[in-house]
């Protein structure tokens, strides 16, 4: 038995590695894991204190271009190599954190809501009709504001405003799924209500939220990124790829003396949101049998 | 036959939904009696209530549902009386049922081996080894070759007829004593229809089981039945031995049914229907409800309703003009015969 389970898992892994996008996007995130770990042997420590401080290298704030002992370049005093490699760490921190617990929101709210029906229903998705008529990023920004500056106030706030979708895919597909055959046909061999929800409602309902959140762990970085930009993110000097940005704000007109502080940062991003899209793609064809053939 | 040994015993069974609209009588007034190692053939049209009456029988209405009058007696026991605890036990243990849609009953996400086991687990006291034993005997007794390999096949991995004989496997893994088969083959071609029905057959002898046979197709109910009990419109209107109801059928509906069947030595350019629709639910007719597409209706019919009552031994019927349609039937096939 336990042989026959693993070549099915070797049979799906070898498709895997078949699939090219599958592959870039599974390499990409092992380099990005490898880059956060071992951030301190890559751009060392801040021997100042904190080493999410990226460390000031230069009073000026004029942009220093790359060279090999700031190989990324520096802007506004900031050394920008130290801030791609540790903002890794703060990238898949606000990603996991605000996609776990938005999810986590969404995927109560949204059994709930289908579970009981009724008039537990309508209000739930009243609640999550105010909540997405307010556009995200203002209601982030307002959010922020309200909180005060800081990563965690980000997070905070990012989940507040993140968890609808969710809520209504798993609610549409219970729904769905709760009038499918097969759940009648466990009710006749006679399967206990919670088993039936467990076993067969769930998991029919569940990956397209593990796709979904994969797939928005990349879009977080960036929204908190663009809130980072803003000023209302992360406090200066903080080691994230938006607050790199943000520094390059005041040199916009002067790209040929800037670059850097926009290349660097913002290739990292755009590879974060790509490896995840790509692996949440992979994800869906391991996860739903229906796509393996 | 004495009612007192039946297995299930099905009386004035009314089945109800409360809709928006109004009240749904899917069920309204029926009986039949099902023994032990019998095929009993339940036929009508779609809408007729032949699925909902199966339902009720094992409880499986949704929440808009009510078992609203009536009584169902199963091996003696009052079904309704059954706390849901003790039901649980019962539904696959001693009743099951088999789907139209072999597809949609299987559930995409898990292996055919997975599903039958978990049925086997549910009500026998067996490990998991021994439960995967018995999943692969089980797919074996219906037919399914390699069922070493099969076992670990997901239902999107096997073609129509396999899935239906993997549902079939499912429902008799724990070896009920009552087996619904709601249109079992319906979605089925032509030949596999033959294979499962023969399938279902071959099963019910070597496990001695009651088997309910809901179809609309009365060529299934020639092949499976002893007995029939016609539905219309919610109610019973003709039930009969299998061989009786061919060649004295007495109600029109049953008439009607007989007659939509074409026939090899015929050669129609249209086949006969019976004309119009079931009536909506929501709105039977007064009196009897057939009388919108019976061709003896009179205004009797659609005052009062026909009571079922007894045309010879074991056989009855609800019309209120069975000498009419017994010469009409003569007629029709004196001239067949010229």
């Amino acid at each position: 038995m336990a042989v026959k389970r693993k070549s099915e898992f070797r049979k799906i892994m070898k498709k895997y590695w078949k699939n090219g996008t599958a592959v870039l996007g599974t390499c990409l995130l092992v380099f990005f894991i490898i880059v956060a770990v071992f951030a301190p042997q890559i751009a060392g420590v801040n021997e100042m204190g904190n080493n999410y401080q990226i460390p000031r290298v230069s009073w000026s704030s004029k942009p220093i271009a790359p060279t090999s002992e700031h190989p990324f370049g520096v802007i506004g005093g900031r050394d920008i190599f130290y801030g791609v490699v540790w903002g890794t760490r703060t990238a898949f921190r606000l990603g996991l954190i605000i996609t776990g617990f938005s999810a986590l929101i969404g995927v109560a709210i949204g059994s709930i809501s289908a579970y009981f029906g009724g008039w537990v229903d309508e209000i739930l998705m009243r609640i999550v009709d105010i909540f997405l008529s307010i556009p995200f990023l203002v209601a982030a920004m307002v959010m922020t504001t309200i909180l005060g500056k800081g990563l965690d106030k980000v997070i905070i706030a990012l989940i507040i405003f993140g968890w609808m979708s969710t809520a209504r895919l798993i609610r549409g597909n219970i729904l769905q799924a709760r009038e499918e055959q097969y759940v009648l046909a466990a009710k006749a061999l006679g399967q206990k209500d919670w088993k039936i929800i467990m076993k067969h409602i769930l998991p029919n309902t569940i990956f397209p939220v593990v796709v979904q959140m994969s797939m928005r762990i990349g879009s977080y970085v960036i929204t908190a990124a663009g809130l980072s930009f803003l000023g209302v993110g992360a406090e200066p000097g903080y080691a994230d790829w938006g607050t790199i940005l943000s520094y390059s704000r005041n040199w916009m007109t002067m790209l040929n003396e800037s670059w850097f502080a926009i290349v660097f940062p913002g290739t990292a991003m755009v590879l974060f949101v790509l490896a995840w899209n790509l692996v949440g793609d992979a994800l869906r064809d391991i996860f739903d049998p229906r796509m393996r053939s | 036959m004495d009612s007192k040994n039946a297995l299930l015993q099905v009386k004035d069974l009314r089945t109800y939904f409360h809709t928006e609209d109004g009240i749904v009588k899917a069920v309204d007034g029926v009986t039949f009696d099902v023994y032990s190692g019998e095929t009993l053939g339940i036929v009508g049209e779609s809408g007729c209530g032949k699925s909902v009456t199966s339902l009720s029988v094992m409880r499986l209405l949704d929440e808009k549902g009510e078992i609203a009058g009536g009584k169902i007696i199963f091996e003696g026991r009052d079904v309704m009386a059954i706390p849901e605890s003790q039901m649980m036990k019962i539904r696959g243990n001693d009743m099951a049922m088999i789907f139209q849609e072999p597809m949609t009953a299987l559930n995409p996400v898990f292996t055919v081996g997975f599903q039958i086991m978990e049925a086997i687990l549910l009500h026998q006291d067996v490990n998991k080894e021994q439960a995967r034993t018995m999943a692969i005997d089980m797919l074996r007794k219906v037919g399914i070759p390699e069922p070493e390999k099969r076992v670990d096949e997901y239902p999107h991995e096997l073609s129509g007829g396999m899935r239906q004989r993997a549902m079939i496997a499912m429902a008799l893994s724990c070896n009920p004593k009552l087996l619904f088969a709601d249109e079992p083959t319906t979605a089925l071609d032509v030949t596999i229809q033959a294979q499962i029905l023969e399938l279902m057959k071959s099963l019910q002898e070597q496990y001695g089981m009651a088997l309910v046979m809901i179809t609309h197709d009365l060529g299934v109910i020639a092949e499976m039945a002893q007995r029939v009990v016609v539905m219309y419109a919610g109610k019973v209107v003709e039930y009969a031995e299998v061989l009786t109801l061919f060649k004295k059928p007495r109600h029109p509906y049953t008439w009607g049914l007989m007659n939509a069947i074409p026939k090899l030595d015929e050669d129609k350019e249209v086949l006969y229907n019976i004309p119009g629709v079931v009536p909506d639910p929501l709105d039977f007719p007064d009196g009897c409800r057939f009388n919108t597409r019976c061709p003896l209706a009179t205004d009797k019919c659609r005052k009062e309703e026909p009571p079922l009552v007894e045309v010879e031994e074991n056989h009855t019927s609800a019309c209120w003009y069975v000498d009419k349609l017994v010469e009409m039937i003569k007629v029709s096939r004196a001239g067949e015969g010229a």
